[in-house]
């Protein structure tokens, strides 16, 4: 009975937590979202068969399909560990309440099961196994082989919540947990050994021998107890929350020469560094690089029409921007009240931003130029690219900034966090990739793709050259939405 | 020091806080006393140029707070956590401060040495964010964030709310040496009646957002109080 009620708190924390009630179109967007993957995978279960007819011509669909399914949960197990949070930090009321230890373990693990990535699988599997599998190999093999996929499931399920938290005990679990997927994707890679043909051999069997399907479920059944035991053990909120390492201050020296300027970047420097979401976006920052691996394409360069690559080189150079810029201010909500009735003059705070948003472009730049080694046309793209980054795009970044009032908790991770999200933003991107379109394609059109190139620089370090009066009108901008910017983050 | 002319400010049809007029001189210690809801945070933040006034000015040292950006130079202030840097140690978050406030690092570990009683070993070198400090540490951290500053005026919300019986002896002791010497001018709101009474030396009782009485501490004050606040 407390379990129902427990799942009924879930469930209005759910649809009364503010992010979730505040902004409809946002959650129309995640809807979609949700109904368009699964309908993805509801179209991928049913026209499974001929997809593999086509792929494999002539082989057995089911065989061939036996020897894909241990890739599914290999993959299955990487996806969780990146993306599974853990229901912990919502116990904490209920610990001091007169709830025995075990009904609260029970309501962890039930509430936990309730994620997308449990639903997958029934809506590629089931159709396939119904449709295929048999009309071929009858209804028992059916059963054993849908018992052995959803054991399956929950087995992943709760060995990455075992893992998850015993890599928080203990950061050597993450270490080894990421070392065994290397060893196995190499042995795959290097051929040593097959994902392939076990997997074949042992869906084979299972199709035949059905009753083979309650190995499943004993592998399921020792992973729930498992994890239920060590959570009966560790029930305490300090051995689940993590215990805190030691933190020390650092100081940036080359900063401190630019006074009240240098404290703020310093200050953004250290954000960007110590808390999760921002810390995520500085490395997907660092990865997004490589795209230039996806954009650069040969076929491309030689072409005379550039305009492409131009794209390519904004959004390589950019990111950064893009991405920290979109809740610029809102990183700092937690202490925006602090910073303003501090004594830092708000012209100094906005110019901060353009140094750092012009620094890490920089370094950008550099990285990047190695892509001159494919082409030297792109080092000239790039820079122009670059130009545009921290002349205009920068502007772009903080004018929108000053519309942006919802607040972001910066603890919590990036991968599908929508807090803070609103309709600026996505103006925000638009506007980011479709100015220097605007700029580039008109002159192109006359005078070819250099002489667009050329105007996208030349505007882009014109605008930087202007950068003072920016900053002045940015400072404007910024005072006259203030009192807004700062009720916004002032409700979490 | 400070004048409010008209100020008003509402929400969602609420009146919170509507001050015709006050004046408040260098050298005074006010002492800001109401129950909860009564619009002593929201006068706080009015001041601190936090929210925007419905109508009226708030003047300091004569310049409009909400157009100069001046006052900045000489207040400093500590509301609630939303003044703190989550993610930065105590020390660097005192130099931080210090910096803004032009004083040099050898200057806060000078003033911090003052405050290494009270943190009791627990804030300085404790190997540790601001956001993973007590509650307690958190609101002795801000609260010495703001004396550092070396400030004309200083705005502290309930001061003593949050702090264990010697800190809260030993604040109301350095906002005495402070205001002697340098007729600091204190602005603080409160709950507790006999420390208020004990250190300012004007006591405005705040009600449904008005100042419904302007007090000058005498020996009836914290009767008059008192016999306010009666259940």
């Amino acid at each position: 009975m407390i379990l129902f009620t427990l799942m009924s708190h879930q469930w209005k924390s759910f649809w009364r937590s503010r992010s979730a009630g505040k902004s409809l179109a946002i959650q129309i967007f995640l809807g979609f979202i949700i109904l368009y993957f699964l309908s993805v995978t509801i179209a991928l279960g049913f026209y499974l068969e001929e997809f593999i007819k086509k792929a494999f011509p002539g082989q057995d669909a089911v065989k061939v399909f036996c020897g894909f399914i241990l890739y599914y949960f290999a993959f299955d197990i990487l996806l969780r560990f990146l993306l599974r949070d853990l229901p912990t930090v919502a116990l904490q009321p209920y610990l001091v309440q007169n709830i025995r230890r075990k009904q609260l373990i029970r309501f962890l693990n039930v509430r936990s099961l309730f994620t997308a990535l449990n639903l997958a699988p029934l809506f590629l599997f089931v159709p396939f196994a119904i449709r295929v599998i048999g009309p071929q190999y009858g209804q028992p093999a059916v059963t054993g082989f849908l018992v052995a996929i959803l054991s399956l499931t929950i087995f992943n399920h709760f060995t990455i919540l075992f893992v998850k938290r015993k890599t928080i005990l203990n950061s050597w679990w993450m270490v080894g947990f990421f070392a065994m997927v290397t060893v196995v994707g190499l042995c795959e890679y290097l051929g040593t050994f097959s994902f392939r043909s076990l997997s074949s051999a042992v869906f084979s069997r299972l199709l035949a021998m059905p009753w083979l399907g309650g190995v499943a479920i004993v592998a399921a059944v020792a992973a729930f107890v498992n994890n239920y035991y060590f959570l009966y053990r560790n029930l305490y909120l300090e051995d689940i929350v993590g215990r805190d390492k030691r933190r020390e201050g650092s100081e940036y020296a080359f900063l401190n020469r630019f006074g009240v300027l240098g404290e703020l970047i310093a200050l953004d420097v250290k954000l960007m560094l110590r808390n999760k979401r921002p810390r995520s976006i500085l490395i997907m920052s660092g990865f997004f690089l490589f795209y230039g691996l996806l954009f650069y394409k040969p076929n491309l360069i030689a072409r005379q029409g550039l305009g492409n690559l131009l794209l390519g080189s904004v959004f390589i150079t950019g990111i950064f921007i893009v991405n920290y810029g979109q809740y610029l201010f809102a990183w700092q909500s937690s202490h925006f009240d602090g910073l303003m009735a501090g004594r830092a003059p708000v012209h100094t705070y906005i110019k901060s931003k353009f140094v750092l948003y012009t620094a890490v472009c920089t370094i950008a730049l550099l990285l990047c130029s190695f892509y001159g080694l494919l082409s030297w046309k792109l080092i000239f793209i790039q820079l122009a690219a670059y130009f545009y980054n921290i002349g205009l795009h920068t502007v772009i970044s903080v004018y929108f900034a000053t519309r942006s009032y919802k607040a972001i908790d910066i603890s919590r991770k990036a991968a599908f966090n929508y807090q803070g999200l609103g309709a600026s933003q996505w103006i925000y991107a638009l506007f980011v990739f479709l100015i220097p379109m605007i700029i580039y394609l008109p002159v192109s059109l006359i005078g070819g793709s250099w002489a667009g190139i050329f105007m996208l620089g030349l505007a882009g370090l014109a605008s930087f050259l202007l950068r003072d009066w920016w900053i002045d009108v940015l400072t404007k901008q910024f005072l006259k939405r203030k009192y807004q910017i700062l009720e916004g983050f002032r409700e979490k | 020091m400070i004048t409010v002319n008209n100020i008003a400010k509402a929400y969602a049809g609420k009146r919170v806080v509507d001050i015709p007029a006050l004046q408040i001189g260098q050298g005074e210690i006010i002492g800001l006393v109401g129950n909860n809801g009564a619009g002593k945070t929201t006068f706080f933040r009015l001041l601190l140029d936090l929210v925007k006034a419905d109508r009226g000015e708030i003047l300091l040292k004569d310049k409009n707070i909400a157009v100069s950006e001046d006052w900045k130079n000489y207040t400093a202030s500590y509301l609630d956590e939303g003044f703190l840097i989550g993610y930065l140690t105590p020390e660097e978050y005192f130099y931080f401060t210090g910096k803004l406030a032009n004083r040099s690092k050898a200057d806060v570990d000078e003033f911090l040495k003052e405050f290494e009683g009270l943190f009791d070993g627990s804030v300085i070198k404790s190997g540790k964010y601001i956001r993973d400090l007590s509650k307690g540490n958190q609101f002795k951290v801000g609260i010495a964030a703001a004396l550092l500053q070396d400030p004309e005026i200083i705005i502290l919300d309930e001061p003593f709310a949050n702090l264990d019986p010697t800190t809260q002896m030993r604040l109301i002791k350095m906002l005495k040496e402070m205001h002697e010497q340098r007729r600091l001018t204190i602005l603080i709101s409160s709950h507790d009646l006999n420390h208020v009474t004990d250190i300012c030396s004007r006591i405005l009782l705040m009600e449904g957002g008005r100042i419904i009485r302007d007090l000058h501490t005498g020996q009836d004050t914290l009767q008059e109080l008192q016999e306010y606040f009666k259940v």
